[in-house]
């Protein structure tokens, strides 16, 4: 399991993956040190919606675990070289695994500090904001991660149905109908926060802490069983 | 289809077909120890064929057993067989000796450094192992590829057009090394386009056209059924009338036809007696020959002879 998962550390890690992937990150940090300065400073709920919920989860976390997480399975598809993998004697959970924890391990640093910083500048160094809207910003990366990993194996346009599915799923549909919320990542990351620091984030609105725990736990199992059954299934270029 | 007793790898009645494309057509054979040569021009089903053979493709209908299990979805399986695509498939960031050593890892190679080393002394390229893939010739790369399929010294060896790329030198030492581990008891398959290249190392030829096997047996068998076929032999000469009479008598030459640019048409169906009575006959009658050439030597019109007879 560790040789596939330091290959894919080494495949993922491309200088302008991470270049790219570290001005998203700043963007969160940069606007929130401009609303500070602002005369008209944000309350707590504009910046949860416009900061933590639209940009950090449902455009930046996204759009990073997407460009790292749909390559893990993507570019061995590309460059023919998953069939090294999948002609290894090793039950195929020892492939799909180390494929998403190096995505995670790539993508959820970035996205974790710029979560760390964008909160401990908003609340003023306020640890059980920080920590809550960290945390939920990290599994929010996990369960990105998992759908991106599988987009990644079942499609070669896996970035433009990826980016679709930010705009029109998490970022449109969520937004306008109620009943969607319940399947967005977005929507359950931010009650994973909610439900984390409830002292800060009041939870009315939103899911409890357990059943958004409940919810990361399925996405990830379900979407990594999907990539398992794929990889068994699939003819291997 | 009986099984034979000695067959390692087993293809019953296997059929591919991509939507409405037939790719591979009810083909059956068995394969032993040895090196088995899998022939056919481009596009005849080959490659379709060797992907089923090792589980990385599904049928559409029949069955593969290797070892008598099924080659699909069977990691374990792997364990017992080396498998080398016709793409390129290295990591260019590694180096020579890293991807043989991550594959090793990956099939379980418990003395990892010794068959390694083995592996990379097999294929003769210990100079250049510490050297970064990407820097590689296409030869080279092809070398470090058979290593990285070697390294866990497996039972069978399945071969996809592995002498792409591969100069005179690698060839002849390519035919040794697989003929030294055929020997030893492994089962080898080959897949060629080139006659000649599988009619040198291969013990057994399977012929694949159209995705359907057209011949199977002995490299010699098949030779011979080759050299009966009639041939086309384009002769151009400074006295063609002369020749042309001289030829008809000929038993080898089954027809002469004078073209208006006083070339020769022959048609042959003993091109090997031919070959050997044209020039003698030439020489007998005072002819200078100035260019002998056959006109329907290529892999597809040998193919489509043998699958029409």
């Amino acid at each position: 399991m560790g040789s596939v998962y330091l290959l894919t550390l080494r495949q993922l890690a491309g200088r302008w993956r991470l270049s790219i992937m570290a001005v998203l990150a700043l963007m969160p940090v940069v606007i929130t040190m401009m609303m500070l300065r602002s005369d008209n400073a944000a309350s707590v709920v504009d910046f949860e919606q416009t900061v933590l919920g639209a940009m950090l989860a449902g455009a930046i976390a996204p759009l990073a675990v997407l460009a790292i997480a749909a390559a893990a399975f993507g570019n061995e598809v590309e460059d023919r070289t998953l069939a090294n993998l999948t002609l290894s004697p090793i039950p195929r959970w020892k492939i799909v695994l180390p494929k998403f924890l190096a995505a995670i391990t790539v993508a959820s640093p970035l996205v974790a500090v710029s979560a760390l910083l964008t909160a401990h500048i908003a609340f003023l160094g306020e640890w059980p904001a920080t920590i809550a809207i960290t945390v939920s910003m990290a599994v929010g990366v996990a369960m990105y991660a998992s759908l991106f990993v599988w987009l990644g194996l079942v499609s070669a346009q896996a970035i433009g149905i990826g980016l679709l599915y930010i705009v029109l799923w998490e970022g449109f549909f969520t937004g306008y109908v109620s009943g969607v919320r319940l399947l967005s990542i977005r929507y359950h990351a931010i009650a994973l926060m909610h439900g984390l620091d409830p002292r800060r984030f009041p939870t009315e609105q939103h899911v409890s802490l357990a059943a958004a725990s409940g919810f990361a736990v399925v996405v990830i199992g379900g979407f990594l069983l999907l990539t398992m059954r794929k990889l068994r299934k699939m003819d291997v270029p | 289809m009986t099984t034979d007793p000695k067959a390692v790898i087993h293809v019953d009645r296997v059929s591919r077909w991509f939507g409405s494309v037939v790719a591979v057509s009810d083909v059956s054979f068995d394969i032993g120890p040895g090196i088995t040569g899998l022939l056919g021009p481009n596009g005849a089903g080959k490659t379709t064929l060797l992907r089923m053979m090792t589980g990385l493709a599904a049928t559409s209908s029949g069955t593969v057993t290797v070892f008598g299990q099924p080659v699909r979805d069977n990691p374990p399986l792997y364990r017992r067989m080396g498998v080398m695509s016709e793409h390129e498939t290295v990591y260019g960031f590694m180096k020579g000796r890293e991807f043989v050593t991550m594959m090793g890892r990956l099939r379980g190679v418990s003395d990892l450094n010794t068959a390694v080393d083995r592996a990379i002394d097999l294929v003769d390229m210990a100079d250049a192992q510490h050297r970064d893939l990407d820097t590689y010739s296409r030869g080279m790369r092809q070398r470090m590829r058979l290593a990285a399929t070697l390294v866990h010294d497996p039972e069978i060896l399945v071969l996809d057009e592995p002498l792409n790329g591969a100069d005179p030198r690698q060839r002849v030492h390519f035919t040794q090394l697989l003929q030294t581990l055929a020997a030893e008891g492994r089962t080898i398959v080959l897949s060629s386009h080139i006659l000649e290249e599988v009619e040198q190392v291969a013990d057994t030829m399977l012929l694949v056209v159209n995705g359907k096997l057209a011949a199977s047996g002995g490299y010699r068998a098949i030779r011979a059924a080759l050299n009966q076929r009639p041939y086309h032999v384009r002769v151009v000469s400074d006295a063609p009338r002369r020749l042309a009479a001289a030829l008809v008598g000929l038993a080898s030459v089954d027809a002469v036809h004078v073209d208006p640019d006083g070339a020769l048409l022959v048609l042959s169906r003993n091109v090997l007696d031919l070959q050997i009575e044209l020039p003698k006959l030439a020489q007998a009658d005072s002819i200078r020959l100035h260019r002998v050439e056959p006109l329907d030597d290529s892999l597809e019109s040998v193919f489509g002879y043998l699958v029409e007879n």
